[in-house]
């Protein structure tokens, strides 16, 4: 299998390492996005993400059309059950109080922030963490199945999905074009080397498009902090680990592009499928983003932080491990890969990260940053 | 004279940077605004540089950024 997973690692990689230097270069947070609605009115960042499911919406359904990408929905995605809402809830108050999400936490952690890997430290934990409650938290995923028999929404509705995602995305399109004109989509920037936030978008989706070419998916990692999480528990208890039913689960099991061979992946601790695709892009985000701190001779440790951020940032690292498997999966794969698809389990994290990130909001300001 | 006021939030968590600077010009915005005080924000928050001109500027306060080593320093002063 290993031959068959190379193409698969350089594609990886080479969209972690450009999605880390645009991320750090136009400082592309999604936390930020979200957060910034509740504490400061300011929804300039989330115009920016609008922009990228627009964008998303609008190449990944051209490129069903033309053949390039085969079904209405790529794997890893479920059925949507509330399971989704309270993971979308619990990673909301995370990701406010790690100051990062899964993925922004990377390229701040590239970029020298010493919290970035503290939260990251805490996201290995607490998706390893999760293996302990999974019988009971799928047992309560299944109990709460909304539809049972379909992925996205036009699937529910018994629609070609281009009846419906490309109106969607023309009238996103014309609302973002309004908001061009209006002067909303840029502000003054002043740090040095700066990617006005909009380029970054553009970009972004049409790196999330590259990875459902090449790779077979949108971009996601979270599966892959279960499994290092797991390889680095092994090392302590290699006997708890191999008892865990989660470790040895095998969700992804698909035929990738350009390939003949189906190949299988988990979140337990061996190097398969998941490994192939998730850790090149881990590796490429952290690397993307050091390589832009570095030329911009912004690179530093930086370690200076006061008691209660420390103690918010490893809170928050936990949470986001922990909710990234009760979802499953993160914010970057469902508002960058599932929203623009329309799936139910995507829209229905959405659903349950908003009301989280105010709530986190609420705890940053009252405890954290005072 | 003018008074300078020194927040150094390098190396903090988002968004210290412009949270704290919001409760120093709750605190001391009125000396700010008359001319006798000036807030400087030491910061290597690349995002902070676009967000407190940005949220200072709609309050009716000037602001200035500058490249400082390897982070960036942003001057909060009075409009007159």
């Amino acid at each position: 299998m290993g031959q068959d997973l190379l193409p698969i690692v350089f594609a990886s990689l080479a969209i972690g390492l450009a999605a880390g230097f645009v991320m750090h270069r136009a400082d592309f947070c999604v936390t930020a996005s979200f957060r910034d609605m509740f504490l400061f009115r300011d929804f300039f960042l989330m115009r920016q993400m609008v922009l990228l499911v627009v964008v998303s919406m609008v190449l990944f359904e051209s490129g069903r059309l033309a053949g390039l990408i085969p079904g209405q929905s790529f794997p890893l995605l479920g059925t949507p059950t509330l399971a989704s809402v309270a993971g979308g809830f619990v990673f909301g108050i995370g990701m406010v109080l790690a100051g990062g999400c899964v993925v922004g936490s990377l390229y701040k952690m590239g970029a020298g922030s010493a919290a970035g890997a503290l939260v990251f430290t805490g996201m290995l934990a607490g998706s390893a963490a999760y293996a302990e409650i999974h019988p009971q938290w799928s047992a309560f995923a299944r109990a709460t199945v909304l539809v049972d028999d379909a992925i996205t929404v036009p699937q529910w509705l018994g629609l070609s999905p281009a009846v419906l995602l490309l109106p969607l995305a023309a009238l996103g399109a014309l609302w973002l074009a309004r908001e061009f004109r209006a002067g909303r989509m840029q502000r003054p920037a002043f740090a040095v080397g700066h990617l006005a936030p909009w380029r970054a978008a553009v970009i972004l989706a049409g790196l999330g498009f590259a990875s459902y070419l090449l790779v077979g998916m949108p971009m996601g990692i979270t599966t892959s902090y279960a499994k290092l999480g797991a390889a680095i528990e092994s090392l302590v208890a290699p006997g708890h680990v191999a008892g865990l039913a989660y470790f040895s689960l095998q969700p992804l099991d698909y035929t990738p592009p350009f390939s003949t061979r189906a190949i299988q992946g988990g979140p337990g601790p061996q190097l398969d499928a998941i490994a192939a695709i998730q850790y090149p892009l881990v590796l490429g985000i952290v690397g993307g983003a050091m390589a832009s701190a570095l030329r911009l001779g912004e690179w530093r440790l930086r370690g200076r932080l006061p008691r209660r951020q420390w103690l918010s940032a490893l809170a928050g690292g936990l949470l986001l491990g922990l909710a990234a498997r009760m979802a499953p999966s993160c914010n970057v794969w469902h508002l960058w890969g599932g929203v623009p698809i329309l799936a139910l389990q995507s829209l229905l994290f959405v659903a349950g990260l908003l009301p989280g990130t105010w709530v986190g909001a609420r705890l940053l300001t009252r405890f954290v940053i005072r | 004279m003018t008074q300078t006021i020194d927040i150094d939030i390098r190396g903090q968590l988002c968004p210290s940077c412009l949270l704290l600077t919001l409760k120093e010009l709750n605190r001391c915005g009125a000396a700010v605004r008359a001319g006798d005080a000036e807030i400087v924000v030491t910061t290597d928050d690349r995002q902070a540089t676009a967000t407190i001109p940005a949220t200072v500027d709609r309050m009716g306060y000037g602001a200035a950024v500058e490249r400082a080593d390897d982070a960036y320093r942003i001057r909060i002063f009075g409009r007159h």
